[in-house]
């Protein structure tokens, strides 16, 4: 089987020949540039750059050679993009080791020790890394003090937040005249070069600009108190995406395989809402947007949902989304097995494959190993399943059990082929 | 319904400014700032913190109930000086540790605390940890609480633990902690006396720590 067929049979619950992998198709399913640059020296390989193509989030973007030595199965279009070393610049990261930024990234270094970014004036604080954090956080909120009168301005307004103004690619070259044109052939070469998967990430956040915008609290407490506000904003920000996904089904939807949304509605100990908020704001506005996508392309729908989501999953489903990550097993009714007995014959899961809090980052490598072949007993019967830790590798964790990682599920992939050939 | 009940419902639908004009009448009635926290506000705050734990309440009723909350306290703050200072449940020092800036869930508990009847110092986000420190000590603080939303800052607690220790404040205070990564076992391991994964267990493990339980 080809990485491809991997990915979409097991997408159709059929059983493919090994359990598929990810690392690095999307910013919540792959690595930090530290826990990659220490990976990288663990193996020898540190003659590969490291790429930290998700700025905001410091993640690096996982070399050729990576993909191949792990046997990952999917990757990210938007490697596509920036695909000279001219296109970035060498910067010292934390462990002293050379990372590099995209061109147009230049935060600013404060006197205590925080890397800041700025407004186009210099003067509004937008995103701040302390000294000693190893991703950005949102500073400013445009809406924060009371809603616009209008939408006219929407565009500028998300171009003031991090996760729009310093957004990773293919997006980051979005205002290029010829990006579509360029996303189509780029996406075409990879199509021929390469037997992986192929992701496109392409928010559409609709919960999640909320709370960009408004900033969490805020909105909130906006889905009580302010619902016709909520769903003005909603609206605006649906068009704006809908319009997005007209371009993007029309550049890539025939060779792209999964198109990946975010949205994270949990918390640790439950969802953020109700299941009754939720399918009066957000799920008819999903819905569109699953719709959209199945009626104008081949791609998957793909969610990634942070947190306690369980209450909210049969309502996702129903709106069109099939694949489900992180799968943040640590969570309050997020038990891997219940989830897979009740969910599994119905979407797909992507992650969840090792906890990242207590295992991979602090945890032997046997005990990495054990839990990902007890996990992958569970989860990967009759498909449906996507190998991948819970979010992002963090820089905690140690290479040796990144490797452990890998080596389990070649491990169980190859038990399992030889079970069903004797 | 008399205005401590009008306020009770305020607080609990998570309606301000009702909130608000209900305290500013309980108090033309005659009842004391700490009469009214007592039997107003605090109940309000147990009642729905109690359905948030159950899953009959979510996250945005909680706030909503917070915000309502913090609006009556506002008006009565400034009457508690004097003879008829604030008798609280205890003083609290709340921050989210250092390299992290992430504060909404760290403001709730605050929130919620106050709202418990407790005097809530809130040092912000990106705390240093000798901040931490003199905070306790400059505020005589019987609880302190410490929030990191990272794994890569939750280690920054275990030397505010070590610390508060070096200051010999270890003894006086207790130490609470919370914030997405963290666990039980984590607490326990850098010498923490305690956990809370909501702002509601907040609330009932600082009265534990405390002795305040019935």
């Amino acid at each position: 089987m080809t990485s491809q067929e991997r990915v979409l049979t097991a997408i159709a619950h059929g059983t493919p020949d090994r359990v598929p992998v990810d690392m690095g198709s999307t910013p919540s399913s792959g690595i930090s540039a530290i826990a990659y640059s220490n990976l990288l020296q663990y193996i020898g390989r540190t003659d590969l750059p490291i790429l930290i193509y998700d700025v905001v989030q410091q993640l690096a973007q996982p070399d050729d050679a990576i993909i191949s030595r792990f046997g990952i199965d999917v990757i990210d279009i938007g490697r596509a993009f920036n695909a000279s070393l001219s296109d970035w610049y060498p910067i010292r990261l934390q462990n002293g080791a050379t990372g590099y930024y995209p061109v147009w990234f230049h935060p600013q270094l404060r006197e205590d020790g925080a890397w800041c970014t700025y407004d186009d004036d210099g003067k509004r604080l937008l995103s701040m890394m302390p000294e000693g954090a190893t991703f950005f956080d949102q500073t400013y909120f445009p809406y924060q003090i009371s809603y616009p009168e209008d939408y006219c301005d929407l565009d500028a307004q998300m171009n003031r937040v991090m996760w729009s103004r310093d957004v990773h690619s293919p997006w980051d070259h979005a205002s290029d005249p010829d990006f579509y044109a360029q996303l189509r052939q780029k996406t075409m070469h990879l199509r021929k070069t390469t037997d992986k998967a192929l992701m496109l990430v392409c928010g559409c956040n609709l919960f999640e600009w909320g709370t960009f915008l408004r900033r969490i609290d805020n909105f909130l407490m906006d889905l009580i108190c302010e619902p016709a506000q909520v769903d003005r904003l909603l609206d605006a920000l649906l068009e704006r995406h809908l319009a997005t996904l007209e371009k993007v089904c029309a550049a890539v939807g025939d060779i792209v395989d999964i198109i990946r949304f975010g949205d994270d509605l949990g918390m640790t100990t439950g969802p953020f809402m109700s299941p009754e908020m939720y399918r009066q704001f957000f799920k008819p506005r999903h819905r569109q947007l699953c719709e959209y996508v199945h009626k104008h392309s081949r791609m998957h729908t793909f969610i990634h949902s942070c947190g306690s989501i369980y209450q909210l999953i049969p309502d996702l489903i129903d709106a069109g989304i099939e694949i489900f990550n992180p799968v943040q097993t640590n969570c309050a009714e997020m038990d891997y097995r219940r989830l897979k007995r009740e969910f599994g014959d119905s979407c797909t899961f992507w992650g969840g494959g090792v906890e990242n809090v207590g295992v991979l980052n602090s945890g032997s490598p046997a005990e990495v190993h054990d839990q990902v072949i007890e996990r992958l007993e569970v989860l990967s019967e009759g498909g449906g399943y996507i190998f991948n830790t819970i979010h992002n590798i963090m820089p905690d964790v140690p290479p040796q059990n990144i490797i452990a990682m890998f080596d389990a599920v070649r491990e169980f992939s190859e038990r399992n082929r030889a079970k069903s050939a004797g | 319904m008399s205005n401590l009940e009008n306020l009770y419902q305020a607080i609990l639908g998570g309606k301000r400014e009702e909130a608000v004009d209900a305290t500013r009448l309980a108090l033309a009635e005659g009842h004391s700032p700490q009469y009214i926290i007592n039997n107003g506000m605090v109940q309000a705050m147990h009642e729905i913190g109690g359905q948030f734990e159950c899953g009959r309440a979510f996250l945005p009723h909680l706030l909503m109930s917070a915000r309502a909350m913090k609006g009556a306290l506002d008006l009565l703050n400034p009457l508690m000086v004097g003879e008829n200072r604030r008798v609280s449940a205890g003083r609290v020092v709340i921050g989210t540790v250092k390299g992290d800036l992430h504060d909404i869930g760290k403001n709730l508990v605050a929130s919620m605390l106050e709202g418990a009847g407790f005097e809530v110092f809130n040092l912000g986000v990106d705390v240093p940890n000798d901040v931490f420190v003199s905070a306790v000590r400059d505020h005589d603080a019987d609880i302190v609480c410490m929030s990191a939303l990272l794994t890569t800052t939750m280690g920054n607690m275990k030397e505010v633990v070590t610390a508060l220790t070096a200051a010999g404040l270890r003894n006086r205070v207790k130490i609470m902690v919370g914030g997405a990564p963290l666990s039980e076992g984590f607490a326990a391991s850098i010498g923490a006396d305690g956990y809370s994964a909501n702002a509601n267990q907040a609330v009932m493990l600082a009265k534990n720590l405390l002795g305040l339980t019935k």
